[in-house]
């Protein structure tokens, strides 16, 4: 080997060194990716058939690894006697880095015949740095399970003992009751509120004012003008809460203006009773007395809100 | 006479209040009806069939219990399977348990008359009931006694060792065994 054999020899050799220097620098590795690694777990011992066990994990680690959640175990039988019932993956940040909490819930349904260690197997979780796996493991955890039942067969009038069927719980009515209640409220209050619109409330009375005044008329000998012409003003002033004349009318509409509409035959009724009264008019007309029953009797459909 | 927008809204209130009473007193009316079919069922007498067909699933529950304990179990299996995914998570899980129990009592009968063949479709049924009923609810204790009693009259092999729990022989050792309860110590 000549000298221009042995220098490209040791170029070359030079060449690679450096190059396993860089690969070896850029890998990221896991003491550096993963600062805490928690595994939670609860107590080892008394589990009986059909127990769940729930592990926690807890991985920090720098920003930018991802977990990959395809190495989590996954829901469903995991072997004979262990299934994975739950598998929850949540992450959050924490200072520099991510925090990835793992739940696992674990449910074991073997029947031991006296106390039994198990395990529950490990597994690897994989981390995804830019193209780069990271695996950190995850041990294997064991646990003792212990019998539900003597060895010895037990027999009752039946045969071979066992619990009993489940009977259905009985059928609550709470819910039909509470609302048999609400309707009854329901009810109730609507049935008052129509009472109220139509003047059958005793304690109400503002409510039967014209209804008071229409019996009055209807006891009136016709043609009894200067009583009938009596009995809707008092009326009218009952309701006002003042007696009321004809140029303070607008102000009775701002206070009830439900009369608002009737306001033609009000103002008709205080032209009769000021020629009645004041003018010395004593016959003023056969169909008067008409009149002020039909206003009695419209008064009266608006008390009750009927128009 | 003309009839308002508060006297037409006060109206319709009271008639909508009036029909659901009336609506309510059903219901409760029926909800006792049925409790007392239950009741009825639970303490051993029949109910006509009529009556389940448009019940609630309880009343179900409640007939499969009766039809088993008359050992009328095609009739209790068929009105199980009928209600298996009715009603909430506890009735659900009472379902699968008493289907289980169905199963494995039938089981239990094969196995005292030597029919191996028929007892093991039967227990292996039993069992996954039972485990069923366990997902919804892993305190179910009577579930938990009654998987067990499956388990030991028909073991699984390959659950002794913890080393053979891997997929491979999972699959390779279906019915290694033979139905039966171990004698125990006297």
């Amino acid at each position: 080997m000549n000298n221009d054999e042995r220098s490209a020899w040791e170029c070359i050799l030079r060449l690679t060194l450096l190059l396993g220097v860089l690969i070896s620098g850029c890998s990221g590795s896991l003491e550096q990716s993963v600062s805490r690694f928690e595994f939670l777990t609860p107590k080892p011992f008394g589990y009986v058939i059909g127990d769940e066990i729930a592990h926690r994990i807890v991985i920090d680690t720098r920003s930018g690894i991802e977990l990959n959640g395809n190495t989590l175990p996954k829901q469903g039988e995991l072997n004979r006697w262990l299934t994975v019932n739950r598998v929850e993956h949540s992450q959050s940040k924490t200072g520099q880095g991510m925090r990835h909490v793992v739940d696992i819930r674990y449910q074991v349904f073997y029947a031991p015949l006296e106390v039994k260690m198990l395990a529950i197997p490990g597994f690897s979780v994989t981390f995804n740095q830019r193209g780069q796996a990271i695996e950190q493991a995850v041990p294997s955890w064991h646990f003792t399970i212990s019998p539900l039942r003597e060895l010895a067969v037990r027999k009752d009038d039946a045969g071979e003992y066992m619990r009993p069927d489940a009977p259905p719980a009985r059928l609550s009515n709470r819910e039909t009751v509470s609302r048999l209640y609400a309707s009854l409220l329901i009810v109730v209050l609507s049935a008052l509120y129509l009472a109220y619109l139509y003047g059958y409330l005793p304690g109400l009375t503002r409510r039967g004012i014209f209804k008071r005044a229409q019996r009055q008329l209807a006891r009136l000998p016709e043609r009894d003008i200067a009583s009938a012409l009596s009995v809707v003003h008092h009326a009218l002033n009952t309701l006002n809460r003042n007696p009321l004349f004809q140029h303070k009318l607008d102000e009775f509409y701002r206070n009830q203006p439900d009369y608002r509409k009737l306001a033609d035959e009000l103002n008709a009724f205080f032209e009769v009773s000021n020629r009645y009264f004041f003018a010395g008019y004593g016959d003023i007309g056969r169909d008067d007395f008409g009149k002020i029953e039909r206003l009695c009797r419209l008064c009266r459909e608006v008390e009750r809100g009927g128009r | 006479m003309k009839v308002s927008l508060r006297q037409g809204v006060g109206w319709s209130l009271f008639a909508a209040g009036c029909l659901s009473v009336i609506v309510q007193l059903w219901t409760f009316n029926r909800i006792e009806r049925e409790n007392a079919w239950i009741a009825k069922l639970l303490s051993g007498h029949d109910i006509a069939i009529e009556k389940v067909i448009g019940a609630q699933p309880e009343v179900r529950l409640a007939r499969a219990i009766y039809l088993r304990q008359m050992h009328r179990y095609d009739e209790a299996l068929a009105t199980l399977n009928l209600i298996i995914d009715q009603g909430g998570t506890e009735l659900q899980m009472k379902t699968r348990y008493n289907l289980g129990n169905l199963y494995l009592a039938q089981a239990v009968e094969q196995t005292e008359s030597m029919n191996f063949n028929e007892a093991l479709p039967l227990a292996g049924l039993a069992k996954q009931a039972y485990r069923q009923a366990l997902v919804l609810d892993s305190g179910f204790w009577d579930a938990k006694y009654n998987l067990e009693v499956a388990m030991r009259l028909l073991p699984e092999m390959n659950r002794i060792n913890i080393g053979d729990d891997d997929p491979e022989s999972k699959k390779s050792k279906l019915w290694t065994t033979v139905p039966g309860f171990p004698r125990g110590l006297p």
